[in-house]
């Protein structure tokens, strides 16, 4: 079994990665880390706005985006994708491409997730630091940026790297509408070898999880360097010595 | 030679006219009217739920108030006004919190030299310097570089202190500043409050602690169920106060 999927990756390694490339469009694992990489760096953002809206005195700006949050949060990923695949271009008669498509959904949708992770962070940190930061008379954004968020984030960075893990796995939604990613070359590779199905997606599921499984890693030395540089989190204000020295992993 | 009370020199630092505040039905201030001089050293004392922390706290506007007005450095801080001049209002007056509120991410220095920073405009590098001569101020300058979860209660309100200070405030309002220590850490505390007062600032301080307010407070504003019952010297508050409701406060004080 080992040998069929060394066999396979040696004749199709090239669609794999790349697709039909440079004879078709761009697919393959190259695809689909654009399209999660974009994914990502669109979401997040996003999500931070999001909360920021949730949070907003002004209702103008609180219900639509709760709305949209809670609609979003509602209904399977695949439906909103067929939505956007089907009405969009029925809607603005414009011919949008699938990836453009994918891409949009993908953000709204773990951006309006991502977007309560955020908000439950900075509800979290509790209102000490935004009065701390309003009597020194720091503005509203300018406490959320230098004091609100980088704390927030912070607390989060477990929850908001499991948003982005589950969005690199999303992209494989894009199969139904067409999306050339690295599921779509692998169902490729399927139908022309008909007979090992169960090789293809194995291949399929170890890319998968090594990309998911580099992200996390990724991520926690991220997360273990900010911790070195505060040289001991607190969440609360009265942190006792001996806790921040276990929690910190400091010598 | 005229007989005017307010020569602008004379103005009070802070003048609380018929301040009204209420929950719902419940009200917590009710038709407060006092004021602060310049260099006065105020100690607001009274019974748990009282409304002395609320009272402070109207007058940076972390708490709205109903009706009335509380006018700061000639501007009334309640009055309707864009949030940028709210901003620069708060940031010339320091408050010190109960639970310290440090921020948790930042270095010691960099908790005392953000705000100058960020809000002011002032220079990093001179920031930074006024910071370590404020933390050397408060005793702390060698705590400089850490983070405020490795210092002790005591440590941590005395980096609060000198972070209000950083941005150069006339008038200092202090809310509860060692309910939150231990006893052994009330003291350090105190004494940085004392020296402050001993340089004439203007501060206004809600605090249980009477042997400090015997000694430092120019007077005492004695609250009960939000109003101000008795505004005193210490000397006489403590020695004579008039109303009923003082005297028992401090007859339960000795028990």
């Amino acid at each position: 079994m080992i040998t069929d999927i060394i066999t396979i990756i040696k004749d199709y390694w090239l669609l794999l990665l790349i697709g039909q490339y440079p004879n078709g469009p761009l697919g393959g694992l190259a695809n689909t880390l654009i399209l999660s990489a974009l994914s990502i760096a669109l979401a997040f953002p996003i999500s931070i706005l999001f909360a920021l809206a949730r949070l907003s005195k002004w209702r103008a700006l609180r219900w639509p985006v709760t709305a949209l949050v809670y609609i979003t949060r509602g209904v399977p990923l695949l439906m909103l994708v067929l939505w956007s695949y089907f009405l969009v271009p029925l809607l603005t008669g414009a011919d949008v491409p699938s990836f453009v498509t994918m891409l949009t959904t993908l953000v709204f949708y773990q951006g309006a997730f991502l977007s309560e992770v955020v908000r439950g962070g900075i509800v979290a940190l509790g209102h000490g630091q935004m009065e701390a930061a309003k009597a020194l008379g720091h503005s509203y954004l300018g406490a959320m940026r230098f004091i609100i968020l980088p704390q927030a984030l912070y607390n989060m960075i477990p929850s908001i790297i499991s948003t982005f893990v589950s969005t690199i796995k999303d992209t494989t939604i894009g199969y139904v509408i067409n999306v050339p990613d690295l599921t779509f070359a692998a169902s490729q590779v399927n139908n022309q070898l008909l007979t090992q199905p169960f090789q293809v997606f194995l291949i399929l599921a170890i890319v998968y999880y090594a990309i998911c499984w580099s992200l996390t890693k990724v991520a926690n030395a991220i997360e273990q360097r900010i911790t070195r540089r505060r040289a001991g989190p607190s969440r609360t204000v009265v942190a006792p010595l001996a806790p921040s020295k276990i929690l910190s992993e400091q010598p | 030679m005229t007989m005017s009370a307010s020569t602008p020199q004379q103005a009070p630092a802070i003048r609380l006219s018929n301040v009204h505040k209420s929950y719902g039905d419940h009200p917590v201030l009710k038709n407060i009217n006092a004021s602060v001089a310049r260099g006065e050293v105020v100690v607001i004392c009274g019974p748990s739920g009282s409304g002395k922390s609320t009272l402070i706290r109207t007058i940076n506007r972390l708490e709205e108030i109903n009706s009335g007005s509380i006018v700061f450095d000639g501007q009334d801080i309640h009055a309707t006004m864009p949030a940028k001049k709210l901003n620069l209002l708060r940031s010339s007056i320091g408050f010190v919190f109960q639970n310290f509120n440090l921020f948790p991410h930042l270095s010691v220095v960099e908790n005392v030299s953000m705000s100058p920073i960020r809000v002011k405009g002032v220079a990093p590098d001179v920031a930074y310097d006024k910071a370590l001569k404020l933390l050397d101020r408060v005793g702390l300058a060698e705590k400089a570089n850490a983070y405020p979860g490795q210092l002790s209660g005591g440590q941590q309100q005395r980096v609060a202190i000198a972070r209000a200070l950083a941005m150069e405030p006339p008038v200092m309002l202090f809310d509860e500043p060692t309910s939150a220590l231990d006893p052994e850490m009330v003291g350090e505390v105190l004494s940085v409050m004392k020296s402050l007062a001993a340089e004439g600032m203007t501060m206004l301080c809600v605090t249980h602690e009477m042997g400090f307010a015997r000694d430092v407070a120019d007077r005492i504003w004695f609250i009960n169920a939000g109003e101000i019952l008795e505004t005193a010297p210490p000397e006489e508050f403590f020695k004579t106060p008039r109303h009923p409701r003082a005297q028992r406060f401090l007859a339960d004080l000795r028990h």
